[in-house]
């Protein structure tokens, strides 16, 4: 186990590394060129920007940018970002907190109340409930989240006024407000993107279990159980849940990296200070070392969801174990 | 109870009562303003040109000189001191600015000749700025500690203004220590220390950045007490923010929107018009060959036609809502005073665009409901950003319109970056675009003059080139009427048709009521933000 874990840590590292690579080359093809965007409605003559291109670095030959970027992941620096103008690291760490809270909160709560409303589904297929469920949450997934996301913002932060319309904190809460106005701070900004982006993903985790689980409460050792008497709550959890639990371990590897870049929209529409807006707009404005770094950070967790999918393949189904 | 009891009570009650009133704790105003984009680098020369990074910048570093209550224009006489308590002129070429004294740094340094020397080194340094608007100044040399001599290269009415206004000078002391091009990325650009009304608090990444008043400013105490820029992208959010009473200032309100913030701000939607001009320029040169006319914007009467053909007014009040006003030539609503207060076009004219295009030899032909000329169909594209949601608007109307005449106009909607690279490169045939236009007409010199046409990068992107429109435009600069000269090099413009000029929107801007003394600027339109007052009556939690 422990060899083949070091083989698959290894090659995450060298999948990573080449996939850093094509982003770079990727960026570079874009039309398009981050001085035009930066400058915006001013000129500049060709000798200013030839000062400026050198300054930024946007003048690189792509070996030169390669070198540099890796000379410079090597010491912890990802370069400067050009329309923040401060380094890279300082603005993606400055917006992994937020990013990282919305999106982990949205898969557990994807993965622990949508896989068991999942098997509850499955296990009670045709009631009207079970039949209400799957309309209500494909149409959460079927509308776009921006528009979930505003019209929550309208019915709850406009007209009824319970939260607040966006943002992280209450930039305005005092430093010295106690604990308990901070938490409820935070929650009231929280609700609302954390709703949005529920309704718009739970679907997905929700239905592949159902399917799922349809598929091994037909299987014959559920029936066996079913006749032997046991209970119906150890039938679903035990009998159907983990034998249906490999699909959704390839879904839960997909979806990590969703913690990164999955809320772009919702992000938008909340103000919530994340990664995807911020890749969003780096992009939009050509701003190629936080492009990049933005990509490392995504790519590190598409690696990271990969690897511990892998590993949760060897817990759940003992057949996948090396011997 | 005894009458010296009574009186002993009564004085007690009357004591604690006024007290009370004169013990009412004194107002921390404050103000929450929503910006589309996060100020994240609020130095003068540092802004890249970005709005809430000027708007911010105004609000920590002083200008020499600003505008005059009720100014018109930039010359020299419609300014009015600000960190230079005064300035004299020695001869038509040279001025001198006295900084006040009283003048200070937000860390207690006094501010000095040297800061605006420093400055001046920065704005002139190509490493650091590209702000071509100082190229009328020759030299600027201190004259002992607190004065500073400039001298230009040519008279002009608005000397004070192209120095006093656009410098804003910068703590020597804190930065020369520097490389110039290490600034944007050093503690200070974290932290700046300005000279301004307002002094930097924190920020807190892509939410807000706060502000707190300097109490010791020397130009009067702030009747705000803090200042809160908070990054709200989506302009949706922003009107529900300021409806939910999250902010209290909203500028750049969309149209649908505008009745729900009147009731919000009870009917206080203020609009000091704006710097903004929208137009659709020609690229009259060929795109697969500059020294050629381009086939069909070559001609002047199809310029004119194409023009004719659109209803100006309704695209402009469709897209910027009722204050949007049309110009015939480049003249935003901040140049109003040119023509007597109001912005006014041509009317369309579909007739005379249909005849002025069949005398151009642009004929219905097969049948078809497209021109064509020599076989070729009269077809172009129209180049925007897809950024922009009022770009879109106008494009989608214009092309329904010119099909009315017959014309096809393709709708080329792209990244903006893209569209800046393409226009660049003179790759486009007609461009939508919107400019933030300078206090000062002469500043047209830098995208609409002969010398801009020649000169690389520069942001005559068509290279029109008009020798009378200079002529007119340097006469300007110096004309003791300066509406009517003004007027003559716009009528100039208007009558050669560089671009199809849209619309000069207006900018409504709702603020809450609890405020007194809210002046707004048509440009840096928060100058004289730290002069408002909240009305103690109407004060909510967040001004305690």
């Amino acid at each position: 186990m422990n060899r083949w874990l070091r083989y698959r840590i290894a090659d995450a590292i060298i999948t990573a590394i080449a996939a850093v690579i094509a982003l770079i080359v990727l960026v570079r093809l874009l039309p398009g060129d981050p001085l035009t965007a930066i400058l915006g409605d001013r000129g500049a003559d060709p000798a200013t920007r030839a000062i400026l291109e050198a300054r930024w670095g946007t003048d690189r030959t792509l070996l030169q940018t390669l070198a540099s970027f890796f000379g410079g992941v090597l010491h912890g620096d990802l370069g400067i970002s050009l329309s923040e103008q401060r380094p890279v690291t300082t603005v993606l760490a400055e917006r992994l907190g937020p990013t990282l809270l919305l999106g982990s909160l949205t898969l557990l709560i994807d993965f622990t109340i949508g896989l068991a409303l999942g098997v509850w589904a499955a296990l009670h297929p045709d009631t009207r409930r079970a039949r209400l469920l799957g309309l209500f949450t494909l149409i959460g997934y079927a509308v776009p989240s921006f528009v979930v996301g505003t019209l929550l913002m309208w019915i709850f932060a406009v007209k009824l006024g319970w939260v607040d319309s966006g943002g992280l904190t209450d930039t305005l809460l005092a430093s010295d407000a106690p604990a308990s106005a901070v938490l409820v701070d935070r929650l009231k900004h929280l609700a609302l993107p954390l709703a949005a982006m529920v309704i718009a993903t739970i679907a997905v985790p929700l239905r592949q279990q159902r399917t799922a689980a349809l598929e091994t409460a037909a299987q014959p050792w559920v029936l066996a159980a079913r006749a032997r008497g046991v209970r119906p709550a150890a039938i679903a959890w035990r009998h159907c849940w983990r034998p249906a639990l490999t699909p959704i371990v390839t879904l839960f590897g997909l979806w990590l990296p969703m913690l990164v870049a999955g809320a772009v929209f919702v992000e938008y529409v909340f103000n919530w200070p994340g990664m995807g807006s911020l890749l969003a707009h780096a992009t939009f404005s050509r701003d190629f070392p936080l492009v990049i770094g933005a990509g490392l950070v995504l790519i590190a967790f598409v690696q990271l969801g990969s690897l511990l999918a892998d590993v949760l393949y060897h817990v759940v189904d003992p057949t996948q174990r090396p011997s | 109870m005894t009458r010296r009891a009574c009186f002993t009570s009564l004085a007690a009650v009357a004591g604690l009562a006024r007290p009370a009133a004169a013990q009412r704790p004194p107002l921390h105003a404050t103000v929450v303003y929503a910006v589309g984009r996060e100020p994240t680098m609020p130095i003068p020369l540092f802004t890249s040109n970005a709005e809430a990074n000027e708007d911010l910048a105004d609000q920590l570093f002083l200008h020499l000189a600003v505008f005059a209550a009720n100014a018109k224009g930039a010359t020299d006489n419609a300014m009015s001191p600000a960190l230079a308590k005064s300035w004299h002129r020695i001869d038509p070429l040279t001025l001198v600015f006295d900084i006040d004294p009283r003048a200070r740094w937000h860390d207690g340094t006094r501010v000095n000749a040297h800061d605006v020397l420093f400055t001046w080194a920065l704005a002139t340094n190509p490493k650091v700025a590209t702000d071509t608007r100082f190229e009328p100044i020759a030299s600027v040399e201190a004259v002992g500690d607190m004065s500073v001599r400039v001298r230009f290269k040519r008279p002009s009415l608005e000397q004070v203004y192209t120095f006093g206004f656009l410098l804003q000078p910068l703590p020597a002391h804190l930065l020369e220590r520097l490389a110039p091009e290490t600034i944007t990325t050093s503690e200070f650009a974290r932290h700046p220390v300005g000279d301004g009304p307002f002094r930097f608090e924190r920020r807190v990444a892509g939410q807000s950045v706060e502000l707190r008043a300097d109490t010791t400013f020397f130009l009067g105490r702030p009747t705000i007490s803090r200042l809160l820029f908070r990054t709200i992208e989506d302009p949706s959010a922003r009107v529900a923010a300021f409806i939910t009473g999250e902010t209290d200032v909203l500028d750049k309100i969309p149209v649908q929107s505008l009745p729900q913030v009147r009731q919000r701000a009870g009917g206080r939607v203020s609009d000091p018009g704006s710097n903004v001009l929208v137009y659709m320029l020609f690229n009259t040169h060929s795109t697969a060959d500059s020294s050629k006319p381009h086939p069909i914007f070559g001609d002047p009467g199809v310029r004119e036609a194409l023009t004719l053909a659109l209803d100006r007014p309704t695209i402009a009040r469709t897209t910027f809502g009722p204050s949007a006003q049309v110009p015939d030539a480049a003249q935003s609503q901040l140049w109003s005073w040119i023509t007597a207060g109001t912005v006014t076009a041509q009317p369309a004219n579909v007739a005379r665009a249909r005849t002025l295009l069949a005398q151009a030899g642009w004929r219905a032909a097969n049948g078809d409901s497209i021109l064509a000329k020599n076989g070729a169909p009269l077809r172009f594209s129209v180049l925007y950003a897809s950024s922009s949601a009022p770009n879109n608007t106008i494009a989608l109307q214009a092309q329904q319109m010119w099909r009315a005449v017959g014309v096809d106009a393709q709708l080329d909607r792209l990244e903006p970056s893209v569209v800046g690279k393409r226009v660049g490169l003179g790759q486009f045939d007609l461009w939508v675009s919107r400019v933030g236009q300078d206090p000062t007409p002469s500043s047209l010199v830098q995208s609409w003059s002969c010398a801009s046409a020649q000169q690389p990068g520069s942001t005559n992107r068509a290279h029109w080139c008009d020798v009378t429109f200079d002529r007119l435009v340097t006469t300007a600069t110096t004309a003791k009427d300066q509406p009517k000269a003004w007027r003559a090099a716009l009528a100039e413009m208007a009558a050669q048709r560089p671009a199809i000029f849209v619309a000069a929107p207006g900018n409504p801007i709702a603020i809450h009521p609890r405020f007194d003394n809210a002046i707004l600027w048509p440009s840096h339109t928060w100058l004289s933000l730290w002069q408002w007052r909240v009305r103690p009556s109407a004060a909510l939690p967040r001004d305690q």
